[in-house]
């Protein structure tokens, strides 16, 4: 079984509860099992705050794409947004903690050594560094992404349904 | 001076009195402090909290006591706390409460793995372990047999107890390892991971003995394959500082995964040394070779064996660690002294997430004859993949080649990788394989595998114009 959707976003805080609910609709008109929608869901939307934290959107036009696409058992989601130099070194932040996060087997050790520096990380810090171990904790799923010749972030989880 | 360091109002509080106090940073642990309104303690006092008005908030702390050091800056001496432990730094300069024990919190998730262990699994790594101690102990009692002798002779003596009793203990772990895969074959993805968990706690002084196990578990570069496990692969000998040691780290080298990456550095070198005869036939121009991931580009030597060999060609080397292209410039540099000649060489430090948007690729990088790219694929999920190898097919000039490797899903060491390794990779049918080349139309596609038959490789040949003579190559 093949089929996927695209969604667009305006990078906007209160747009991700609608591509929650999008996104999870398509899942459960697609037969995928209560569990996994929760769990892809969480990894959605894990990915999608990033692109909106992160991305860097200079023109209205500018927005997030989300694909979802089912083939068989396994779930791909790719969420896709600019990006400029200015975000070069998040964007290496990024490639270091995917290839740290993937280097395990189980993906329960780098949850953990995450939350334990984050327990003792600053209160004012915003960011807890926490999303995209949850994605592979939690979500169970692998993660990988390229940034295209034209200045677009392609972030993609891999999930088993 | 920092103003985290002045005095601080606080309040004790012991049942329904509140005790006024000064308190100061002084160490990671304990505060000092200074009683107001002329009160006093023994020493040992204990409260049951103390509340700290700070940046216009307020922090409670829990039960501490007061240790009396008289004669420190005019303070009475040091508040501890014995309740819980908390990081005075934290609180005192990022305004966050946290306890030591802060630590323990992902102890119940650990703990509670082993729950989801199967009977059987439980089994075999006990045994495992125990049979493991007795060999260890063997073995650390013939070192100690002849550790008195000469290095010559301890080192001789070494090599027979390998190549006896060594190549028995070799052959028992070759089928501890047929029993593990006969338990665990039937396991989920979850089981797996759980289970590897377990295995490689409850082996992890085995795995730590094994200079090649202990660096894939370890990751000190934070990615799997780094150049120096590279090269252990490639050297396949006994390392360790005893007997056990270089057994244990010498067993996985002889895994069929870890003799196709010796294969495939053979046939990189062959195809660019084709490409050279081909080359004989036309102009004198460099071939321009490209390397993704280079890793040390060990191979690199094995295509360059003579002067007239080393002008034929210009290597560009990208790889997103330095310590990797630091080793391969080593390399060159002493292929160059020993031809007596100059190699053309371009390192290329960049990752290949973030490469298709570098400017370089946009400007400068020009096109190339070959393009190849071993241990990279494995790590890359399909949609990067795709964009990279479509990125690398553009790159190539008509004519050209590429060359990408990929392990095959029925690698027989995945498992020995994942559990004993903590090495998980990407691994990919012929058909996976063939879909990433969706967006070239215009190549020229044949898939084939090393002698071991574990590591796929996608040859890909650009078009040049339709009697392109693709005869030349392998
Ligand atoms: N879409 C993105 N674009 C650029 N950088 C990103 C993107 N997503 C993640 N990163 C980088 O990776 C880091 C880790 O991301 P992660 O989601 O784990 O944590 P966070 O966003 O900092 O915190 P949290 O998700 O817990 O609020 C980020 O801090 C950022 O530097
Ligand atoms: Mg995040």
């Amino acid at each position: 079984m093949k089929s996927s959707i695209k969604l667009i976003m305006k990078p906007k805080w209160d747009e991700i509860e609608k591509i929650r609910n999008k996104s999870s609709n398509f899942l459960v008109s697609q037969g995928i099992s209560n569990n996994s929608i929760q769990a892809l869901t969480m990894v959605i939307s894990e990915l999608v705050e990033n692109s909106v934290k992160y991305g860097k959107f200079l023109s209205p036009k500018n927005t997030v794409i989300i694909n979802i696409h089912i083939d068989e058992n396994i779930v791909t989601t790719e969420v896709i947004n600019p990006v400029d130099n200015t975000v070069f070194k998040h964007l290496k932040k990024l490639d270091k903690t995917i290839q740290w996060i993937r280097g395990f087997q189980n993906p329960l050790e780098a949850y953990t050594e995450r939350l334990r520096v984050v327990s003792k990380k600053p209160l004012n810090d915003e960011d807890s560094g926490l999303g995209l171990v949850r994605i592979a904790y939690e979500g169970k799923a692998i993660l990988d992404f390229f940034v295209s010749e034209d200045n677009f972030l392609n972030v993609s989880a891999l999930s088993n349904s | 001076m920092n103003q985290n360091f002045v005095e601080i109002k606080a309040n004790l509080i012991e049942g329904k009195t509140t005790i006024p106090i000064d308190v100061k940073y002084t160490s990671k642990y304990s505060f000092l402090i200074r009683f107001l309104n002329s009160n006093s303690f023994k020493n040992g006092a204990e409260f049951s909290k103390l509340i700290i008005q700070m940046n216009g908030r307020s922090f409670e702390l829990g039960r501490c006591q007061f240790l009396s050091e008289p004669n420190i800056d005019g303070y009475a001496g040091r508040l501890i706390f014995i309740n819980d432990i908390y990081d005075i730094e934290s609180l005192m300069f990022d305004n966050k409460i946290v306890r030591l024990q802060n630590a323990c919190l992902n102890l119940p998730l650990i703990l509670n793995l082993k729950h989801n262990i199967a009977e059987s699994f439980h089994k075999y790594t006990a045994n495992l372990t125990y049979d493991l101690s007795v060999y260890k102990n063997l073995f650390d009692n013939l070192d100690a047999e002849y550790s008195k002798e000469p290095e010559h002779i301890r080192n001789s003596l070494q090599q027979t107890v390998i190549n006896t009793i060594g190549r028995e203990f070799m052959g028992f772990l070759d089928d501890k390892l047929l029993e593990l895969e006969q338990i665990i074959r039937n396991f989920s993805k979850d089981q797996h991971k759980d289970h590897g968990f377990y295995f490689r706690k409850q082996l992890w002084n085995t795995i730590i003995c094994a200079p090649f196990m202990t660096r894939t578990n370890l990751k000190p570069r934070g990615y799997a394959g780094d150049s120096d496990m590279m090269s252990m692969i490639y050297a396949n000998d006994y390392r360790g500082n005893s007997t056990y040691s270089k057994l244990m780290h010498k067993h996985p080298l002889e895994q069929p995964a870890a003799q196709a990456v010796r294969n495939r550095r053979k046939i990189i070198a062959k195809m660019i040394r084709n490409l050279n005869k081909d080359s004989n036939r036309g102009n004198n121009k460099k071939l321009k070779i490209l390397s993704v991931a280079c890793g040390p580009a060990c191979e690199i030597q094995d295509v360059l064996i003579s002067t007239k060999d080393c002008k034929k060609f210009h290597f560009v080397l990208l790889d997103q660690d330095r310590t990797a292209l630091y080793e391969a410039a080593r390399l060159i540099d002493h292929t160059e002294k020993k031809l007596d000649t100059k190699i053309a060489v371009d390192y290329l430090n960049e990752s290949v997430r973030t490469m298709l948007a570098a400017p370089f690729l946009k400007n400068k990088l020009g096109q190339f004859n070959f393009i190849y790219s071993m241990g990279l694929f494995d790590y890359l999920l399909p949609p990067v993949a795709s964009a990279v190898i479509g990125k690398l097919y553009q790159l190539l000039k008509p004519g050209g080649q590429m060359l990408i490797g990929n392990f095959h899903v029925s690698n027989p060491s995945k498992y020995y990788m994942e559990y004993w390794l903590d090495w998980a990779i990407y691994y990919r049918t012929e058909e996976d394989f063939k879909s990433l080349l969706m967006d070239a139309p215009s190549a020229d596609v044949d898939l084939f595998f090393e002698d071991a038959g574990i590591q796929m490789f996608l040859h890909v040949k650009k078009k040049s114009k339709p009697d392109f003579d693709s005869k030349n190559i392998q």
